[in-house]
């Protein structure tokens, strides 16, 4: 079947793959899938009403098409009255694998981002109350703004520095890297252990306290030290 | 812009972007027909009496919408409406008819389970599709499984975390090639069954659906913008259970080719 396809034509036009600017580049980087760490920092965990002990980590998804630029200006989302934001470091995935060690999962990595893990936290709460599956809560359309990415070979691995996030000049979540409770090549090995990763996996790696609503109208300003910038939008 | 136009810019461009799945087609940009540092392939279904591909763009998934399957799963669902969740879309696994396709049983599960499922790709796209019109959004159809880490997604579940490592993993949406609305029509009648090893296990009929296909395009709709290149797999009937590797899982709906995979 292979080779039969090799100069299929496509039936219907999908427009460009979800994909990334690379800073220092003109270069972009294409996007695979997106995973998410579920409550990675203790504070936002036991403001989400749980036990930042650390059990092991868990995972959700965002389809790839979910990420918007950085810059962009973006309609509130449909189905929510409670949308809210979550400031994170994004991880790429540059060289694929499975049952990676903690001690070589680094070396996986192509590069950093600042990215907003959006959230209909109305339909999330519903969805967990009922042990019902978190996508529409999560992985609905347009929840992943992210920043250019910055590569590894130029930035290092942060594992400190400060995360955070301001509405309209004002300050919602403030943390550090060094609070995760599973650090970046912990996530990489545990998750590499569910699924084979590959070039173009990107992984969001949770978020600190102060998650809250947003509003139309709405500017965000998201941070993490050495990583990037984020600012988007939200339309009136 | 054809798809032969995107072909040759991507020749003089120098840039090699993305490479299909199982369709090996090299196609697809990426923003502005930038270079990128390797390739993401594009997940591609083949469409049958064609040697065209469809491009996949988003696999939604419908859970508890078989009356019998939301009680085998513990859910009232005179109470309790169907949910949609999602798969990546290079969990499609294609399987060509009349081949028997090596399935890999996933790691960390001890209770792997088939869910045969009718499939429906979108051609057209919308937000609040109203459900008279629904069905004109559909390309084509196709038999489908959407295979589960069972252990994992009730454990996920009892904890009220998420599913994707039960629902979500590699390989987990086997399908067969797609069949044009143009050639077979709608599918809302006529069996749709699973066997393991010869044996009957799941055996029903689409007009269980709780929800039919018209219906969750309509109710997706909703919640999300549908593009085309979305495809919704459409739910399962009662009676899923394990397979355990050396099985043979046998899918049929009525008009369509069986599919079929070893678990290996």
């Amino acid at each position: 079947m292979k080779d039969d396809l090799r100069n299929a034509k496509f039936v219907i036009d999908l427009g460009p793959q979800p994909s990334l600017p690379i800073v220092g580049s003109d270069m972009r980087f294409p996007v695979g899938r997106i995973y998410c760490v579920g409550r990675n920092y203790a504070d936002h965990a036991r403001e989400m009403g749980h036990d930042p002990d650390r059990e092991p980590p868990f995972f959700f998804m965002k389809p790839a098409n979910a990420v918007v630029q950085n810059g962009a200006t973006i309609a509130y989302p449909v189905g929510t009255k409670d949308c809210h934001h979550e400031i994170e470091l994004v991880v790429a995935i540059g060289t694929g694998g499975k049952n990676i060690s903690v001690e070589k999962a680094l070396e996986h990595v192509w590069g950093y981002g600042v990215g907003l893990d959006m959230t209909r936290r109305d339909v999330q709460g519903e969805a967990k109350k009922m042990g019902r599956p978190w996508e529409m809560g999560k992985s609905f359309d347009e929840s992943a703004p992210m920043t250019a990415l910055k590569a590894a070979a130029d930035i290092g691995h942060p594992a400190k520095g400060a995360i955070w996030l301001k509405i309209n000049g004002e300050f919602r979540q403030q943390g550090d890297l060094a609070m995760q409770i599973w650090n970046v090549q912990e996530q990489i090995a545990y998750l590499s252990n569910l699924v084979t990763l590959e070039p173009g996996d990107l992984i969001m790696t949770g978020t600190p306290a102060g998650v809250g609503p947003v509003q139309k109208g709405d500017h965000l300003e998201g941070h993490v030290d050495g990583v990037g910038d984020l600012s988007i939008k939200y339309a009136a | 812009m054809t798809n032969m136009n995107r072909r040759n810019m991507l020749q003089t461009a120098g840039a090699m972007t993305f490479g299909a799945v199982a369709g090996c087609a090299t196609q697809g940009v990426a923003d502005n027909a930038a270079k990128t540092p390797f390739s993401v392939p594009v997940t591609t279904i083949p469409v049958v009496g064609t040697n065209e591909v469809f491009p996949v763009r988003r696999v939604y998934c419908i859970g508890r919408n078989y009356a019998a399957h939301a009680r085998e799963m513990g859910s009232d669902p005179t109470r309790e409406p169907p949910f949609f969740f999602q798969k990546p879309t290079d969990a499609i696994q294609n399987v060509a008819p009349g081949t028997v396709a090596d399935h890999p049983y996933p790691t960390l599960t001890k209770n792997y389970h088939y869910e045969v499922e009718l499939v429906a790709a979108l051609s057209r796209g919308g937000k609040n599709i109203p459900i008279e019109r629904a069905l004109e959004h559909v390309y084509g159809y196709a038999v489908g499984l959407d295979m589960t880490r069972r252990d994992l997604q009730r454990a996920m579940g009892d904890e009220k975390k998420p599913w994707e490592i039960g629902k979500s993993f590699d390989r987990s949406a086997p399908i067969g090639p797609l069949h044009r609305v143009a050639t077979v029509g709608h599918f809302t009648k006529g069996a749709i069954w699973l066997k393991v090893n010869g044996q009957i296990k799941q055996n029903a009929t689409l007009n269980h659906m709780i929800w039919s296909v018209a219906e969750q395009i309509a109710r997706l709709s909703l919640a999300n913008e549908l593009f085309p290149g979305d495809i919704i797999y459409s739910g399962t009937p009662e009676n899923v259970g394990p397979v355990v590797r050396g099985d043979r899982l046998d899918c049929h709906i009525d008009g369509l080719p069986e599919l079929s995979i070893r678990i290996v």
